[in-house]
């Protein structure tokens, strides 16, 4: 979710409005968009559709908003005029990063507010939509810097060029590893043997696509007036996309758009080009989706607010919008937006009056159950987490076992799954040594273990598990809660005395009730309960529940 | 009100807040009174002195706010209490212990007046059991051994100290003890041996030249060269350069355990109090202090009781007073019941209303494959969401199995090209390998997608309170694991209207919301998709969670026709706006205190 910043005057000065900070949060969900803050004139604004890339600026917020508060209507109007530059794309970019596609944009009025539009739109398309530049990389020049035709090519990586930010010749293998974007992007093509390069007809380097622009003509000022703007991808329709996107911000801010001529070898493509995609369905499924009853031309009317255009034909209603929109690949993308213009709170909530019998699963039954008779014990229940760590599942627990592992973890406190209650208990336990005594505790929960002959690799485990700690608690007082919870599940069990790790010798055993399910019981010796700072003595079962 | 606190009070702190209590008694309301403290205090801290003071009657809150000290009873004078008031720290008290001491070996008792008799019948049964060892000891003790000998808890046996010396029927004092602990040195000759023995380990039964010698760092050589020469442990000569040979005793040596081993045994990884050693055990430590690096001590503040006149005095009334007196307005000693915790009640709430709506739970395993997490409900494999920082994966196991074929090649239709829905899909190549990636469930959504695939009855309501794990940092709002209230019902002309309705009875009948708002949002899996919000009467508006109409190209490539609604909900955000709470992390406290009295 692209949270994007903005400028309330400019905002309002693009919209043709001005907005109380109410009225603002009302508007701004035409474009799913949430305030997420203001501070005099400086706005933050979570625009939560992923899959908007034009709503990603000032610019296309208010472009959409004029729409939805009735100042413009249809699919927005851009024209390109006939330019006289040609881009001629290499043939051996092919693997390397093979798609180009090129606009000019003049006379537009760059002050400081549009110059940090350009670059936040430039950015959250190039992180978000183009998948930190790898799909899509975008880079904006002083286009009276640029002479002439323009060359995409897979160049050498000794050639060299100064970068942005430095005042010194590199070449290109030198920026991969001194400059910081060279760090942070050179991965996506240092393992060519040539890397991309964009060049005019004086051979002056534009930009080293997707990493660096050069110092000499990426440069953007506010005294820049007109502009070339550079997209490359791997797929032409998404870098076509990007580029009408930045087009479109820009002639908004009152520039012109020039075209430019795409040279694959033989292959001309004239760009960008603004078209209209369509979908048809029939009109009747706006009303079955929506539960409501509107008629064509309130639909129509509630489409253009919406940036689209609609018409019925027969009983199908087709819904044309603008090319640069790729979101909506569904009739129900189409409703969605219709409901949106006509805002979700006007809908009147249906009651379902659908009758089912409802119920829980057996696990949720008999975990209940335990659970109140472990209340009944007059033990308290407490909840820990099912992410633990190895010091406290292994370490403190005297045991060297597998558990099941994340891969990323945030932190190493929540790095394994839990296999037993225990330690999570006894680490619950020395956070409240300084509470009255005896403390018993219990807890009800899941654990996991790893087991191959599971769909997901592992077996999850509900269990149980008491502690009971006061100076003179032992072995024979949990026992007494074991036979309980036996006499109670109405099952038998059997003993094997074991030495367990973290039980005082002697005093612990396995539990092997009659249906089945496992478990042990013991008193935690010294050892573990020094490991978790423990002072006073805790006897524990542990049990399958 | 939950308590937090690292440290119980100590009785030097309790001493310093009572002194200052007493200064400016009726003077100042109790925050003022912790700012006048001559040294800083925990609040927290401070408040359970001010509750204890207040339970043992020696303060009280006045009707203008301000702390009062009460303690003054009838007939006493105030010069005297002060000179008793509180615990004396240290060597001062010499010399008052030598007077009690002395009285105490004579046996010498006092006649208690009636005031002084209503004490010890009012004593509460910690307090005797205390008072009859202490008399039986006649000596001084710690509050361990009071403890120990009392049969009482250690909390138990710090608090009779503290009252027992404000009833001068005992006489108390801290004393700084010292305890020993190994130094790194020290743990790693616990470990791998004294120099001296890795060194003669090291030599063999032959001449060996000082160069050859690796058993010890070379800095630590000569060291050792020289104590063991000392000892007779081995020979010397010099050639070219010094060469060593163990002797007889050396071999000896070897084979027996040092005291010096003996006692690095005995300390091991525990703190031992410097006077629980004997005289012989204390020269063995002098030369292991010698040892750079190998002891350390602590000091520690300990408290000590002793009995006094009075005390020795009250004891036969104790045996004769078969049953206590009670004195009805006495603190006795708390008990709690077993409870549920609070966030599993709310828990268990819900499932019973949400069953009593008609719905089904579903099945919600914590490990899932991405399968269900993602593909079913048509999220892509290159969306941001699937990535790295966005949800766990598992480093072991990796991958798990996918159910039957014809369902993975509906996943994959639907993804690559709309399958049997309208829709044009996300055009890209479905991958089986990143489909069958395990994780741990990011979304309940996971649980209603597998549920989607194993079938749906119509009319049919599914819900499942889902335990989800995504790579958060944990803060007021978020914790590392949360909980989703997460379902779907599906029927014959289900609408978005009706999913709006299905919303506002959650909001209103499950929260106890008076109000609630839509607004349009975002899911990958959902069109129309909406945030619910409702409006709670101190909270303000708050975000429930998501919904929307799952999308056709899900529930059609899946073979059902109807209109699936979904939903999920934070659950966490549901039971702090029932409880009240605004802390997230509240809800799975783990405070016992607050789970036993809290909520």
């Amino acid at each position: 979710m692209p949270t994007i910043e903005s400028s309330k005057k400019d905002l309002e000065e693009l919209i043709g409005k001005k907005f109380s900070k109410e009225e603002l949060e009302e508007a701004l969900l035409g474009v799913k968009g949430e305030l997420d803050g203001i501070e005099e004139d400086a706005l933050k604004i979570d625009v939560k559709e992923t899959n908007r890339p034009d709503l990603w600026s000032t610019e296309g917020i208010a472009r959409e908003l004029r729409a939805y508060i009735g100042k413009e209507k249809g699919i927005p109007k851009y024209k390109v005029f006939k330019g006289k530059r040609k881009a001629f794309i290499d043939k051996k970019l092919e693997g390397i990063r093979p798609k180009g596609a090129y606009a000019e944009v003049r006379n537009v009025n760059v002050t400081e507010e549009v110059l940090l539009q350009i670059i936040q739109l430039q950015e959250k398309i190039c992180q978000s939509f183009g998948k930190k530049r790898e799909q899509v990389a975008i880079g904006v020049f002083d286009l009276d810097k640029v002479k002439g035709n323009v060359r995409y090519f897979a160049a050498t990586p000794s050639l060299e060029f100064v970068p942005l930010g430095f005042s010194e010749n590199m070449s290109l293998r030198e920026i991969l590893i001194k400059h910081p974007k060279g760090k942070e992007y050179g991965q996506l093509i240092e393992k060519f043997e040539k890397f991309p390069l964009l060049v005019d007809e004086n051979k002056e380097v534009l930009s080293m696509p997707p990493v660096i622009n050069s110092e000499g003509s990426g440069k953007i000022t506010t005294k820049t007036k007109n502009l070339f703007v550079d997209v490359t991808g791997f797929n032409q329709e998404l870098v076509d996309v990007a580029l009408k996107i930045m087009c479109m911000a820009l002639a908004d801010r009152k520039g012109k758009i020039y075209s430019v001529e795409l040279n694959y070898g033989n292959k001309k493509i004239i760009s960008p080009q603004f078209r209209k995609e369509k979908i048809v369905f029939p009109f009747k499924e706006v009303n079955d989706l929506l539960g409501t009853e509107f008629n064509a031309k309130e639909v129509i009317t509630l489409m253009e607010k919406k940036r689209m255009q609609g018409s019925i034909k027969g009983k199908n209603l087709t819904a044309e919008f603008g090319d640069y929109r790729k979101d909506i690949i569904h009739p129900w993308d189409v409703i969605e937006e219709i409901a949106i213009a006509f805002d979700y709170n006007k809908l009147e909530p249906e009651a379902l009056n659908v009758f089912t019998l409802g119920s829980v699963r057996e696990e949720t039954n008999k975990t209940k159950e335990t659970r109140e008779l472990c209340v009944g014990f007059g033990l308290q229940e407490i909840a820990s987490n099912h992410l633990s760590s190895k010091e406290i599942q292994r370490k403190k627990m005297n045991l060297n076992e597998d558990f099941v592992e994340i891969a990323n973890p945030v932190s190493l406190n929540w790095e394994i799954f839990r296999k037993n209650l225990l330690p999570e208990s006894l680490d619950f336990l020395s956070k409240n040594k300084n509470t009255s005594f005896p403390q018993k505790i219990f807890e009800v929960g899941r654990t996991i273990e790893l087991n191959e002959r599971k769909e997901t690799g592992v077996e999850e485990k509900w269990k149980l598990c008491i502690c009971v700690s006061h100076s003179k608690t032992n072995f024979n007082e949990v026992k007494s809660i074991l036979e309980a919870v036996a006499r109670e599940r109405k099952t038998g069990f059997k003993l094997k005395e074991e030495r367990i790790a973290f039980f005082e010798e002697g005093k612990s055993a396995l539990i092997q009730f009659n249906s089945g399910k496992k478990g042990f019981i013991g008193e935690v010796n010294e050892k573990v309960l020094g490991n978790f700072g423990l002072e006073t003595k805790v006897s524990v079962i542990e049990i399958e529940t | 009100m939950e308590k937090k606190w690292i440290h119980s009070p100590r009785l030097d702190t309790i001493t310093m807040v009572e002194v200052t209590a007493k200064k400016y008694s009726r003077k100042l309301s109790k925050t003022e009174l912790w700012k006048k403290l001559p040294k800083k205090m925990m609040y927290q801290t401070f408040s359970t002195i001010i509750d204890h003071l207040t339970e043992a009657k020696k303060i009280r809150l006045n009707e203008q706010g301000k702390v009062e000290w009460i303690l003054i009873k009838e007939g006493q004078k105030e010069t005297s209490e002060e000179k008793t008031a509180g615990i004396p720290a240290g060597k001062e008290t010499e010399t008052i212990k030598k007077e009690l001491n002395k009285e105490i070996l004579q046996e010498k008792t006092t006649e208690l007046n009636d005031s002084e008799k209503n004490t010890v019948f009012e004593l509460s049964e910690i307090e005797r059991k205390a008072l009859k060892v202490l008399g039986k000891e006649r000596k001084e003790l710690s509050v361990q051994e009071l403890s120990e000998k009392a049969g009482i808890e250690l909390d138990s046996a710090r608090r009779s100290i503290q009252w027992l010396n404000e009833k001068r029927l005992g006489k108390a004092r801290i004393q700084k003890e010292v305890f020993v602990v190994l130094g790194e040195e020290g743990l790693k000759a616990l470990k791998t041996g004294l120099p001296e023995k890795k060194f003669l380990g090291g030599l063999g039964n032959t001449w060996k030249k000082i160069s050859e010698i690796k058993a010890i760092p070379k800095q630590e050589i000569n060291i050792a060269l020289g104590n063991a020469k000392k000892k007779g442990l081995i020979e010397l000569k010099k050639e070219q350069e010094l060469e060593i040979k163990i002797t007889g005793k050396g071999k000896e040596f070897l084979e027996k355990k040092s005291e010096e081993e003996l006692m690095l045994e005995k300390i091991n990884e525990k703190e031992v109090n410097e006077n629980s050693f004997d005289a012989k055990e204390k020269e063995v430590l002098k030369f292991l202090g010698f040892r750079k690096n190998f002891l350390k001590h602590k000091e520690k503040g300990n408290e000590f009781i002793q009995i006094t006149k009075k005390g020795l005095s009250g004891i036969p009334l104790l045996e004769t007073q078969k049953e206590r007196k009670y004195n009805l307005m006495d603190p006795v000693e708390e008990v709690f019941p077993g409870k549920k915790q609070p966030y599993f009640k709310f828990v268990d709430e819900i499932k019973q209303k949400l069953v009593s709506l008609g719905f089904k739970e579903m099945e919600n395993p914590l490990i899932v494959q991405e399968f269900y997490n993602f593909d079913v409900l048509f999220q892509p494999q290159n969306h941001p969401a699937r990535t790295w920082t966005d949800t766990y994966k598992l480093k072991k196991p990796e991958y798990g199995k996918l159910p039957d074929k014809k369902i993975v090649e509906a996943v994959k239709q639907a993804h690559e090209n709309g399958g049997k829905a309208e829709s044009k899909g996300w055009k890209y190549n479905w991958n089986e390998k990143i489909a069958s990636q395990l994780m741990p469930s990011a979304h309940g959504t996971a649980h209603s997608a597998r549920q989607l695939v194993k079938g749906v009855e119509v009319p049919g309501k599914y819900f499942t309170i889902a335990r989800c794990f995504r790579p958060d940092v944990v803060d007021a709002t978020h914790l590392i694991e949360f909980n989703q209230m997460e379902g779907f019902v599906a029927g014959e002309n289900f609408t978005f209207r009706k999913l709006l309705g299905l919303l506002k009875e959650f909001a209103v009948e499950i929260a106890g919301a008076e109000k609630v708002k839509f607004l349009p949002d975002y899911y990958p899996f959902t069109e129309p998709s909406c945030q619910l919000n409702a409006l709670h009467p101190k909270l303000g508006w708050v975000e429930f969670g998501g919904a929307g109409i799952f999308r056709a190209e899900i529930t059609e490539n899946l073979g059902i026709k109807e209109k699936c609604l979904a939903w999920g909900l934070g659950m966490d955000r549901l039971a702090m706006f029932k409880l009240g709470l605004n802390d997230v992390r509240e809800l799975f406290s783990q405070n016992l205190d607050w789970l036993r009295k809290g909520i």
